[in-house]
Parts: structure tokens; C-alpha cells; sequence
């Protein structure tokens, strides 16, 4: 295995967990102590603690007020080297998160910077992106590289298509790609629909991918290693994400419960999470993404 | 890594997964001698496949000319230089392929199209080579200074595909049945490393579904026993779609163990990048040998030299003769008193093609009767 020489002492969590090779080292929980009343500056290896909010979570504004109730954890990325294909080189260096709970639903507010927006895929066009990994189960991490088998982690991961998609209605093709293109005759010209929709195969066949027409940002999946990747059937999750001022400011939602996938995110509970970020304009897509070490997550309980 | 056995190499080479040959093995033979072109396999494949929302720019086949033709732009000059130059022996592959020359953190030596280089798919079109100049008339041969031809192109359908071995989802997989290989259209999620990883470029994304597609082999239709759509399009009859066994295996009453493994007319494109390509060229004639062995490897002197005397060898003119006369696929095939047959696998015969079509000479002028009255006639060739 390649030298993992971004492994950081300071924000390493947990120990043991170990996959083809890689030990996930450290020790303990090194929390750094922060200044009360300083929310601006994103403290690196701080916890990541939800806050307790009443009512509804700003889930699909990033901007809202509410969101100052959290204090910001810096989290450091670095590119994916651990398994094939390699991310050669980074884009971004860190992540700034924050998170809000209700008791019934978890928020992140992941911020980074990013002055291109790709939120469409074509040839060789590739969209930005970020997803958020939690262990399904408590205890022991599982490997950090997508759980491993029998150690499954699950995964909320938000793209910027998939934003495009809600925010355009489902225009995010040919005709947004290239917008000059001038069409021959196409399937749904001359064709009744259910034939003519047979040439989008993808979406025929009921990919989750290939629909653009969708109602969240977010998919929920869960996986037990790279490369293994499942979409779940039942998409609960939710978010919003805009670019502004070249810094992408996403939120990423989901029910405590997690009915059907893992234990529910309790209310005083520690969980470690994850992040990885795409950013299109380097070619990042699948395994070619940074990477953050597992951090920690307190849901704090409401009074 | 497991160690495979490719026999166009002549040795066991590093592949991510283990051997595991199909039962049956697609394959299809084109006679590079006989193109012109006419791009009427490319229209067969479009209209049939691809002529939806999203796939504009696909070309599942296409034709270009060579040496400076490509689809998309610079697809195998631009392979070749990143692998640079290796060498053959006594024809074993002594160089590296794409699997083995891998850079850390990459399964396969790839090269990515940029978009633009999909963009002209008939750059170069009967260009050749050599400034005109020079000459326009060349007696010698092969013709050292200006040459060209068109090389037919679908998906290969490889033993060991450079797509599947990229696919960090394993969402391409090689039919045990028929060794088609295809791209799950449920699990791609549109990473584009079979399109890195490729070196014959041909998967392609679908910018309407995000997910990649490929050349499917017309499976729908070998299934049913039917060659493919650009094999019976094909007007120049160059084309034949057909099985291939391991060479260990091969039996020459069937046409394609024929052609490849026993009289080694038909040779693969790109063996030493090390995929067992299982698309088979028969060389053209006219062109520089050494160009040819690049691309076709160390057999390419003795193909043309057998292509060359098929005139006086019946039943290799037979086999000939049989591509494009019949839809369906031949299982065997014999020449006896003149006549090339195809025979099915229950060993029923599908077509009949005479080696020499019979000639018919009518006098100039011929006697007949008008009105009851002896005429001399005379007959118009029409």
C-alpha cells in the first residue's frame, strides 16, 4: 500500500479499524478546546455537535440564521489514495461543518471552497459533490474506506446535478450541455412513449442515476467497501446546496431513525462520520475524491 | 494480480480478475480489402441503437480511414505513444500491455478523449498518406508512398476488456454465454473509467441517462441466430459474425477457428495492448507491412501472402464467398464440386454460393420468326 502521509494526528479518532493494509491509527479523542462565543472561526478537530433546535431544521437554506447556533469544525480533506483509482492530486484542502438536530432529523451544513460550478455530466464533464458517511451501527468504526463486509456504513451524498435537476425541472441534457444543438428526428418525435422512452435505457431500466427528474438532491445509499455502493429503497433523505461567492454551502438531511437502515441517531449520542468532496473541474468522480479521517459527531439532547 | 493466458501474445500476462473464458466466444471477421466506406454498417448500427436523445455523438460502429482517421480523435496513436515502443520475438509479446504498464493508483493504462476529440468522426477521410506531389502512380508494391484504407471498428468483445477491468463497480461483465460484453444499465453509476481505460474508445456516456454505454453485439439477434446489423448491412459483403474456440480448441469446419486459428488470415487489433481483442482483420494488401504489424501484429506477411493466392484456394475462396450471403449465423461450412455451403449447428444447410458465377454467351445476331417469316435478329444488351 501507498504512504497514507496525510493521516493527522489531530483528527484521528478512533483505532483499530483496519482495511486491506491500512490501519485507521490514533488513539483517543483529541478535542481541541475552542474560545466560547468564537462560532466564526471553524475549529479543526473539534467535535461535531449538532445542536438542538426546535421546530423545523433550515434544510433547504443554507443561509438561514439558524444556522449560527452552530459552532463550525474544520475538517481536513485529502485525496483519495487508499484504493484504486487514485485521486492524484488535491483541489481542496478542508471542509467546514456544522450540524442542527430536532430529535426527528440531522442537518449538516458542509461548506468548501470552489469557484466552478459543474452541475452538469457529459463527455469528460464531471459534477461537484459531497457526501456524508456514517457507521450504521455503534461501536467500533468501520474501515474508512466505505465500510468493508459485514461493516456496512451509510452514505448521504448530495451532487450538484442532482440540485440542477430539482432547480430546473429535470433540463439538465443535451440541450443544457450544448445549447446550440440542433436535433434530428428524435425517439419521442415519431414514436408513441412508451417505445420512444426505450432509448433512454438507463432510465428504463430504473437507474437511479439516469432520472432526472427527482424530488431531493440527496441519495441515500449504503455500502460495505468501495465499489459496492446501493442505492436504498427508500429515500429519506433531503438538502440544498448553492454556490455563491466560489464556496458551495450544502445541506445534507436525515431522519434519526434511519428505519431500515441502522440505528437511529439518539439524542446524546456520539457517532463517527466522514466526508468526501468532488470537485468536477479536476475530474473528480467516484474513488477520485478527498477524503476526510473519521471525525466525531454529538447529537446533543433537547432540555 | 492473477496471470492470464493470452495466446495473441503468446504468454500469460497480469489481468485484475482470473481467466475465465465463455463457452462460446462472439467474433467477427472483416476483410479491411473490401471496404469503400460507405458507412452503411454505421447507419445500420445508428438507426437500430443509438439514434436517441443523448446519444448524438455514439458511434457503437464506424469506419475510418487509415492512417489518419480516427474515432474519436487520435484514439490509438495516442495509446500507443503513452505505452511506447516494445517488441515482439518469434512471435511472443515481449513488450508490456496496458494492464502491466499501469501507473500506481490506476488499474489500466488509460488516455481520456478530451470532449472535442469526439467531434469528427470523419477526420481524415480518404487522406492518404505521402504528399501528392511525390507521385500519383506507384508501381511497386505494397505502395511505400501514398496508401490508405478503411478499417471497419465495433466494440471487441475481449477476453480480458480493459473496461470491466477499470470499473471500480464491476457494473461490465463478459456474457458466459456468448462473451458479449455489456454494461449493466442498473449499476453504472457514470464514473467514466471505461472510457479512460478503453484503448479502442469504444464505451460511450449517455449524456441524457449519465451512464455509459457500448456495442451490445446485436445480442438480441444472436441470440436468435442472426448476424449483426452492420454484418448484413453491409453492401461490400466484408463482414462476418461468427464464434471463435480457444486455439487449443479450434476446428477448422468452423469459419471463424478457420480463418483466425488454422490458416491465421484474420488477426486482431492492437494485440500487444494485451486485451485478446476478438475482432479479426484481413490485412489490406497495398499497405506498408510494417504500419500493418503494429497494428496487427507479427503475422500480417503471411495473411496477406495467403489472402493473395485465395484464388487458387477453394476452399478459403469458398469461406469468402459465403460472408454476406446469408443473415443467419454459420456453424460449418464445406466446398464441394464448386459450391461454397453454410451449414447450421443441427448441420442443416442455410445457403449455397457458387465459387464462379456461370457465364452465358449469346450470339451477336440470332434467327427468329416475325409474322411467320425467318428474321435475323439483332439484341440489344439490355
Amino acid at each position: 500500500m501507498p504512504d497514507t502521509s496525510y493521516t493527522r494526528k489531530d483528527a484521528v479518532l478512533y483505532g483499530g479499524a483496519a482495511v486491506g493494509g491500512f490501519v485507521v491509527a490514533g488513539a483517543a479523542v483529541a478535542a481541541v478546546a475552542k474560545k466560547a462565543g468564537d462560532k466564526s472561526t471553524p475549529v479543526e478537530g473539534a467535535p461535531i455537535v449538532a445542536r438542538y433546535v426546535d421546530g423545523d431544521l433550515p434544510v433547504t437554506d443554507p443561509q438561514s440564521a439558524t444556522w449560527d447556533e452552530a459552532d463550525a469544525t474544520l475538517v481536513p480533506l485529502a485525496p483519495q489514495q487508499l484504493v484504486q483509482p487514485y485521486l492524484e492530486t488535491a483541489g481542496v484542502g478542508s471542509l467546514d461543518a456544522k450540524a442542527l438536530t430536532n430529535g426527528a432529523e440531522l442537518a449538516l451544513l458542509l461548506e468548501w471552497e470552489d469557484d466552478s460550478v459543474d452541475d452538469l455530466d457529459g463527455i469528460r464533464r464531471y459534477h461537484d459533490a459531497v457526501a456524508v458517511q456514517l457507521p450504521t451501527r455503534a461501536g467500533t468504526p468501520p474501515a474508512l474506506t466505505m465500510g468493508g463486509p459485514g461493516t456496512p456504513v451509510h452514505v448521504l451524498q448530495w451532487r450538484a446535478t442532482w440540485q440542477r435537476d430539482i432547480d430546473s425541472g429535470g433540463n439538465t441534457g443535451v440541450d443544457q450541455i450544448y445549447p446550440e444543438v440542433v436535433h434530428d428526428v428524435m425517439p419521442d418525435d415519431v414514436l408513441p412513449p412508451e417505445t420512444a422512452e426505450l432509448y433512454w435505457v438507463g432510465r428504463e431500466a430504473g437507474n437511479p442515476l439516469s432520472q432526472n427528474i427527482r424530488s431531493t438532491p440527496v441519495e441515500e445509499i449504503v455500502a460495505e467497501g468501495f465499489g459496492s455502493t446501493t442505492h436504498l429503497p427508500d429515500q429519506t433523505a433531503r438538502g440544498h446546496g448553492s454556490n455563491d461567492g466560489g464556496r458551495w454551502h450544502v445541506v445534507v438531511a436525515v431522519p434519526t431513525a434511519r428505519t431500515g437502515v441502522g440505528e437511529a441517531l439518539a439524542p446524546g449520542s456520539t457517532w463517527p462520520v466522514a466526508f468526501a468532496v468532488w470537485l468536477g473541474s479536476d475530474e473528480n468522480r467516484g474513488a477520485r475524491k478527498h477524503i476526510s479521517q473519521w471525525q466525531s459527531l454529538v447529537l446533543e439532547a433537547g432540555s | 494480480m492473477p496471470q492470464v493466458p493470452n495466446w495473441q501474445l503468446g504468454r500469460d500476462m497480469e489481468y485484475p480478475y482470473a481467466a475465465d473464458r465463455p463457452s462460446k466466444q462472439f467474433t467477427m471477421i472483416m476483410d479491411t480489402n473490401k471496404c469503400i466506406a460507405c458507412q452503411s454498417c454505421t447507419i445500420a448500427c445508428k438507426s437500430t441503437w443509438t439514434w436517441g436523445k443523448g446519444q448524438e455523438y455514439m458511434l457503437w460502429n464506424n469506419i475510418e480511414t487509415k492512417p489518419f482517421g480516427f474515432y474519436p480523435m487520435g484514439w490509438d496513436v495516442n495509446i500507443l505513444e503513452r505505452l511506447g515502443q516494445q517488441t515482439w520475438a518469434d512471435g511472443v509479446y515481449e513488450g508490456q500491455t496496458i494492464f502491466e504498464a499501469a501507473p500506481e493508483g490506476e488499474r489500466v493504462l488509460g488516455w481520456t478523449p478530451a470532449e472535442e476529440d469526439w467531434s469528427h468522426p470523419n477526420i481524415g477521410e480518404d487522406e492518404p498518406t505521402g504528399n501528392a506531389e511525390e507521385t500519383t502512380y506507384i508501381p511497386e508494391k505494397p505502395h511505400a508512398l501514398m496508401w490508405m484504407y478503411y478499417l471497419q471498428r465495433i466494440c471487441n468483445h475481449c477476453t480480458y476488456p480493459a473496461c470491466v477491468a477499470a470499473c471500480p463497480r464491476e457494473a461490465i461483465y463478459k456474457r458466459p454465454e456468448d462473451g458479449i460484453v455489456l454494461v449493466d444499465q442498473t449499476r453504472c453509476r457514470g464514473y467514466q473509467e471505461c472510457l479512460s481505460a478503453c484503448p479502442y474508445k469504444k464505451t460511450m456516456f449517455n449524456l441524457e441517462t449519465r451512464v455509459s454505454e457500448k456495442c451490445i453485439g446485436c445480442y438480441p439477434k444472436i441470440e436468435e441466430g442472426l448476424q449483426t446489423q452492420c454484418t448484413t448491412a453491409c453492401i461490400g459483403r466484408l463482414r462476418l459474425t461468427n464464434f471463435l474456440s480457444a486455439p487449443d480448441e479450434a476446428d477448422p469446419r468452423k469459419p471463424a477457428d478457420y480463418l483466425v486459428h488454422i490458416r491465421k488470415l484474420a488477426l486482431p487489433l492492437y494485440p500487444q495492448l494485451g486485451l485478446e481483442p476478438n475482432v479479426y482483420y484481413i490485412p489490406p494488401v497495398h499497405v506498408p507491412q510494417k504500419y500493418l504489424t503494429q497494428m496487427f501484429g507479427p503475422g500480417v506477411e503471411r495473411a496477406i501472402r495467403t489472402y493473395e493466392n485465395a484464388k487458387d484456394d477453394p476452399e478459403l475462396l469458398g469461406l469468402l464467398m459465403l460472408f454476406g450471403a446469408t443473415e443467419r449465423i454459420m456453424d460449418t461450412w464445406e466446398v464441394k464440386d464448386g459450391v461454397a455451403s453454410a451449414y447450421d449447428e443441427k448441420g442443416e444447410e442455410i445457403v449455397a454460393v457458387p465459387l464462379r458465377e456461370p457465364t452465358f454467351v449469346r450470339p451477336f445476331e440470332f434467327a427468329t420468326e416475325v409474322a411467320g417469316e425467318p428474321m435475323t435478329g439483332y439484341r440489344h444488351n439490355t
